[in-house]
């Protein structure tokens, strides 16, 4: 758990940061956290030090050796090229998931906060009715529904996620609306496409991109619960989930096999997290609070 | 105040309508056809022409919608597609035990959060603020199936303190019962402390920074006096928030920890219900997700308006 | 629930707070010191037994719902035949002591076991027989119903002698009558068979909490004595490694089919532990779907024969544990020969064939139940496809639902895999409406002349249906599953031959008290 041990930031700073300048302890910290896993799913891409899918049965089972640095599953894959190629379903999954929140769930907040009245009330009302569907939920009944699979978790994520960026949309927008600015532009009759455009999506964007690296963060451990309940990525493609789940009935045996998958997705996720963190701190000290 | 109250209510009802056609829809393209999987595979073409008379899925499907719904205000959830059992008091066992596990985790989460938030908040510039803040970065990041899984690995398995897995109903055997409940509540609850340490320590940190804590420290009053007095209940709000927001997650999320340590919850029933297709099952358990769902938010919304009035204004 | 605590909690002090960690401390404390005494090794002490099983009965009615768990659990145990298969696979007596046949083999006068009587105290007699007989006839919706097609009539003699009439001699039919297809139910059927079981068994089922469990209570006035065990619980508990931390942590005595090769491999270490490994009629198949391209074409199903090492197969999705074979006939079968030389592991073969037949560059799709044998053997085999050159696709199917709907029922695959665990099913899974659409033009003829003819005729016939069925290749049986048991090592009596479907626990004891009684 060394990788896990370095992690915790020293984040004193975090307290007061929209009064220090410089460098931010989270933010780097979860920059290079989120960075080493991107690296690691490029570098699958042209690179694994061996093929993650093909199965060498007389070589299963094996511990942590010169070769193979994490040992070999059950099939007799190598963990570490299945751990480097399983990086890129968790992002690419996180990726679908949040855009789709944030393509829809951020317009929706935005109409939300500016128009208020009766519109505004039926789309967070509609928001509100997708929140009584938490995105786990949603995955098993769209699964059980559309078959499942790496698409539709992505989409149930997805969907799931849509309340949370339509609410705090919404609630920065109210604030931005309530600017100086912003009233001098209705007063100027400005048209309400001008001003979101001009005026609340820049002002709204620090709050939604940190929305948006929370929102990763979340994605991957629940794709990763996904696959640990059967309903994710299919094999052979690798996931972290399911080599948790192929892990546990060798556990206190070959705990190498839940190690590896298992600080991959605490890595993961701690970096979209701090990385969330620190950008709040940083991009947007005046929205502070909002949420 | 109680035009709130009606008005929230009003919504709640709303929601749970909307939520109810939603599911209906969704499940009636399911593939699979639940008479084959109640039958198995050898059942004759009579006999699954029978089922499906008999269970009424060969009706229009407003009829059946009609019919489920009318069941449903009745308290009425059917007769499961499957096993043929009545689906009302499984569902009400089920939930029972979903409740308890979810809510124990809480309790457990909440107990070590507050203060331990608190905590991180009054001592953030020094070392143990650092080393709380930076385990429940650490703690969120963690799948609470590992955190289950590790559980079950250590103190079930090596140990031998506690049961690895199973549920007895606490009228059954209470000391049985609490030996059976306390894992999965700690491997529920250990994730969803490290989130509420987090915002407990924020929300707090963020009223230190008011004045009116300025002025009862000014007044004469001790820094941790002040705090208590005034400070944690303004924190209450983003806390309340989280809490309802993760108890809601959880009701489903409890799923994996339920599968983890073989605990009949909801989650696990819910799950079942899907692999075997059992429609009247399935739509009936989410209905009852939902609407705790969509109570969870009813209640928080209105202690939002109980502990702050100035969110009234917000809220509108 | 979430009512009060989120009320509560809405205002936390740190004194209430503190109040609550001590009163949970406490009572986990309390809960803990409680768990430890009652932690104790069951040893050989007590009548109770816990049994850990994967797949849960839908209900108890097997006459109108198939699978295999609700058989499984009640045959032997709640219900009894008039023959039993040993196991050995021999037939052997049960409720009836001695049969007699005619010359032409027709006619089967069965003798009856007095003094059995039901679990509810009716007298078991030759009305329940013949009422059982017709039932199957008249009221079971189950297809394996068939099995009894060629009984003619059934006639009571008097209170304890049947005769059975059959409509033309058959070799199997005696055999089938002890499997679930024969169990005796009481003439009147007064309760609800998908709720309450009444047999003539050692034990009755007294609870059913779906889901979790399933206890069966024994009878003291059985026919065979008084049942060796007070109660058999048993639990479903489909997650292999739930069922091994269980039975760790001393939660279930013994684990009946609910573990994974690796993980009983790792059991065998434990010296508390038994571990037995019986036969079973499970044999694992690799299916095609002999109706469409590119299975319809013997070459390439050939050519997958050749191309994958079933050996490998069976070291990684059991652990090595099983049996090799190459149809599906076990070793206990009259007309099992060993055929897994016809279709060695061979690639370059297989790529040859492949060529010849123009698919080359072969892309297939592959259904997979999400079962965990199913899962690994699939990964297994699409890595071994790969290396002649065909592209498998895996899309896992939730089973049962998904993968009946698709693959059994709407015959929308290429190939799948997938266990048959019911016993003598060669000529159920090889006919042209199955799912697998095998052309059985030239087998049916061959084997309904076996089935007729005497009993060297049966298996000189079965032998050449079984081998052209191999040579055909319309699906490729990958191993024999085996039938894996691990208990402490207290048990006794563990009967680890599935040769039916039934999980036989009627010897099943704990060691001391069987010498007491």
């Amino acid at each position: 758990m060394t990788s896990l041990g370095a992690a915790p930031p020293s984040d004193a700073a975090a307290v007061e940061p929209q009064r220090r300048p410089g460098v931010h302890p989270q933010l780097v910290v979860g920059a290079v956290l989120v960075g080493l896993v991107v690296a690691m799913a490029l570098v699958s891409l042209v690179w694994t030090p061996f093929d993650p899918v093909r199965a060498v049965p007389a070589i299963r089972l094996q511990g942590p050796s010169a070769t193979h640095w994490f040992g070999t599953d059950r099939l007799g894959r190598d963990v570490l090229s299945q751990v480097m190629a399983g990086s890129r379903i968790t992002l690419y999954v996180g990726v679908v998931a949040v855009g789709i929140s944030a393509v829809v769930g951020v317009p929706v907040g935005i109409v939300a906060g500016m128009r208020g009245g009766v519109p505004g009330a039926v789309l967070m009302r509609g928001a509100d009715v997708l929140l009584a569907f938490p995105g786990l939920l949603l995955a098993l009944i769209l699964g059980a529904a559309f078959g499942t699979g790496t698409t539709t978790a992505m989409v149930a994520l997805g969907i799931g996620a849509i309340p949370a960026f339509a609410r705090v949309a919404r609630s920065a927008t109210l604030q931005v609306m309530r600017t100086d600015y912003v009233l001098a532009a209705r007063a100027a009759n400005r048209s309400a496409w001008a001003i979101a455009w001009r005026h609340v999506l820049p002002n709204i964007a620090g709050i939604v991109v940190v929305q948006c690296s929370v929102t990763y963060g979340l994605a991957v451990l629940a794709e990763a619960a996904l696959s640990f309940l059967g309903l994710g990525t299919a094999p052979p493609t690798p996931s972290w989930g399911r080599m948790l789940q192929d892990s546990q009935q060798f556990l206190g045996v070959h705990d190498n096999l839940a190690l590896a998958p298992g600080i991959a997705i605490a890595v993961a996720v701690l970096g979209f997290n701090l990385l969330g963190d620190g950008l709040r701190d940083v991009l947007d000290p005046r929205l502070k609070g909002v949420r | 105040m109680k035009r709130q109250v009606g008005w929230l209510a009003g919504q709640l009802v709303a929601t749970l309508a909307l939520a109810s056609a939603l599911v209906f829809v969704v499940l009636r393209v399911l593939p699979g056809d639940s008479a084959v999987v109640a039958l198995g595979v050898n059942a004759t073409p009579q006999a699954l022409a029978q089922w499906r008379a008999q269970h009424g899925t060969d009706r229009p499907l407003i009829a059946q919608y009609g019919s489920w719904m009318g069941g449903l205000l009745r308290g009425d959830f059917g007769t499961s597609f499957v096993t043929g059992r009545a689906l009302t008091p499984l569902i009400l066992d089920r939930v029972q035990v979903t409740l308890i596990i979810v809510g124990l985790g809480m309790l457990l989460a909440l107990v070590v959060a507050v203060p331990l938030g608190t905590l991180a908040a009054v001592t953030h510039r020094s070392a143990w603020g650092t080393v709380i803040a930076g385990a429940s970065q650490v703690g969120v990041a963690i799948p609470n199936f590992l955190v289950g899984v590790l559980l079950v690995s250590l103190v079930a398995v090596h140990l031998g303190w506690l049961p690895a897995g199973g549920w007895t109903p606490p009228a059954t055997n209470p000391a049985d019962f609490w030996r059976h409940v306390i894992l999965p509540s700690v491997a529920l609850g250990t994730v969803q402390a490290a989130i509420i340490t987090r915002y407990v320590r924020s929300a707090v940190l963020e009223v230190m920074r008011e004045d009116f804590l300025r002025t009862a420290r000014a007044a004469g009053r001790t820094r941790a006096g002040a705090l208590v007095r005034h400070g944690l209940r303004n924190a209450g709000v983003p806390v309340v928030t989280v809490v309802g927001v993760q108890l809601a997650a959880m009701l489903i999320g409890a799923v994996v920890v339920e599968r983890v340590f073989v605990v009949p919850g909801l989650g696990s029933l819910l799950v079942d219900a899907v692999q075997q297709r059992d429609l009247q099952a399935v739509q009936s358990i989410v209905v009852v997700l939902v609407a705790l769902v969509v109570v969870i938010n009813f209640v928080v919304d209105l202690l939002y308006t109980v502990l702050d009035p100035r969110l009234r204004v917000v809220a509108r | 629930m979430g009512r009060p605590i989120v009320g509560r909690m809405a205002r936390p002090t740190l004194r209430r707070t503190t109040a609550a960690v001590i009163a949970l401390a406490v009572t986990m404390l309390a809960a803990c010191t409680a768990g430890s005494t009652a932690q104790q090794y069951p040893g050989g002490e007590g009548r109770e037994v816990t049994i850990a099983v994967a797949a849960e009965p839908v209900n108890l009615d097997f006459t109108t719902t198939s699978g295999a768990a609700i058989p499984q659990l009640l045959m032997n145990n709640v219900y009894e035949t008039l023959v039993k298969i040993d196991q050995d696979g021999k037939v052997v007596p049960m409720l009836a002591t001695r049969w007699d046949v005619s010359a032409d083999r027709t006619q089967y006068t069965f003798h009856l076991r007095q003094g059995v009587t039901f679990s509810d105290g009716r007298p078991f007699t030759a009305d329940d027989v013949v009422a059982s007989f017709d039932r199957v006839r008249t009221a079971w919706v189950n297809a394996i119903k068939g099995k009894m097609d060629v009984v003619e009539r059934t006639e009571k003699v008097d209170a304890h002698t049947v005769l059975v009439t059959l409509s033309r001699p058959s070799n199997s039919w005696l055999y089938n009558l002890g499997t679930s297809v024969g169990a005796i139910f009481p003439a009147k059927i007064d309760f609800d068979l998908k709720t309450q079981a009444v047999g003539t068994g050692p034990y009755v089922v007294t609870s059913v909490r779906p889901g979790d469990r399933i206890v069966l209570t024994g009878r003291n006035d059985w026919w065979g004595g008084p049942a060796p065990l007070r109660t058999v619980t048993v639990r479903y508990l489909t997650d292999p490694t739930a069922a091994v931390n269980a039975l760790r942590a001393g939660d279930v005595d013994m684990l009946f089919n609910s573990a994974t090769g690796d993980q009983v491999r790792q059991l065998q270490k434990d010296p508390r532990l038994q571990v037995v490994e019986g036969t079973s009629t499970g044999e694992v198949l690799l299916s095609f779907n002999n109706r469409v391209p590119p299975f319809d074409d013997v070459r390439v199903r050939r050519a997958f024969a050749y191309a994958i090492d079933r050996k490998a197969v069976m070291d990684t999705a059991s652990a090595g544990f099983g049996t090799l074979v190459a149809a599906m006939v076990t070793p206990q079968d009259p007309f099992y020969e060993d055929l897994t030389g016809v279709f060695p592991f061979d690639p370059a073969r297989a790529r040859a064939l492949l060529k010849e037949a123009g698919q080359q560059h072969l892309h297939v799709t592959f259904d997979v139940p999400n079962l965990a044998y199913a899962t690994t053997a699939a990964e297994l085999i699409v890595s071994q496809l790969a290396d002649v050159g065909v592209t498998a696709t895996i899309t896992t199917d939730e089973f049962p639902a998904v993968w009946l709907d698709k693959v059994f029922t709407r015959h929308d695959f290429q190939m799948s895999v997938i266990q048959h665990s019911e016993a003598h099913d060669l000529l159920t899974v090889f006919h042209r409406d199955y799912y697998l659409g095998y052309d059985d033009s030239k087998i049916a003829p061959l084997a309904a002349a076996a089935d007729a003819g005497t009993s060297e005729q049966y298996v000189a016939g079965m032998k050449q249906v079984v081998r052209m069925i191999v040579d055909d290749a319309g699906g490729i049986v990958l191993y024999l599953a085996p039938t894996l048991i691990v208990a402490d090592k207290g048990l006794d009596g563990i009967q680890a031959n599935a040769v039916t479907e039934s999980m036989d626990l009627t010897a099943l004891r704990w060691a001391s008290t069987s010498s007491g009684g």
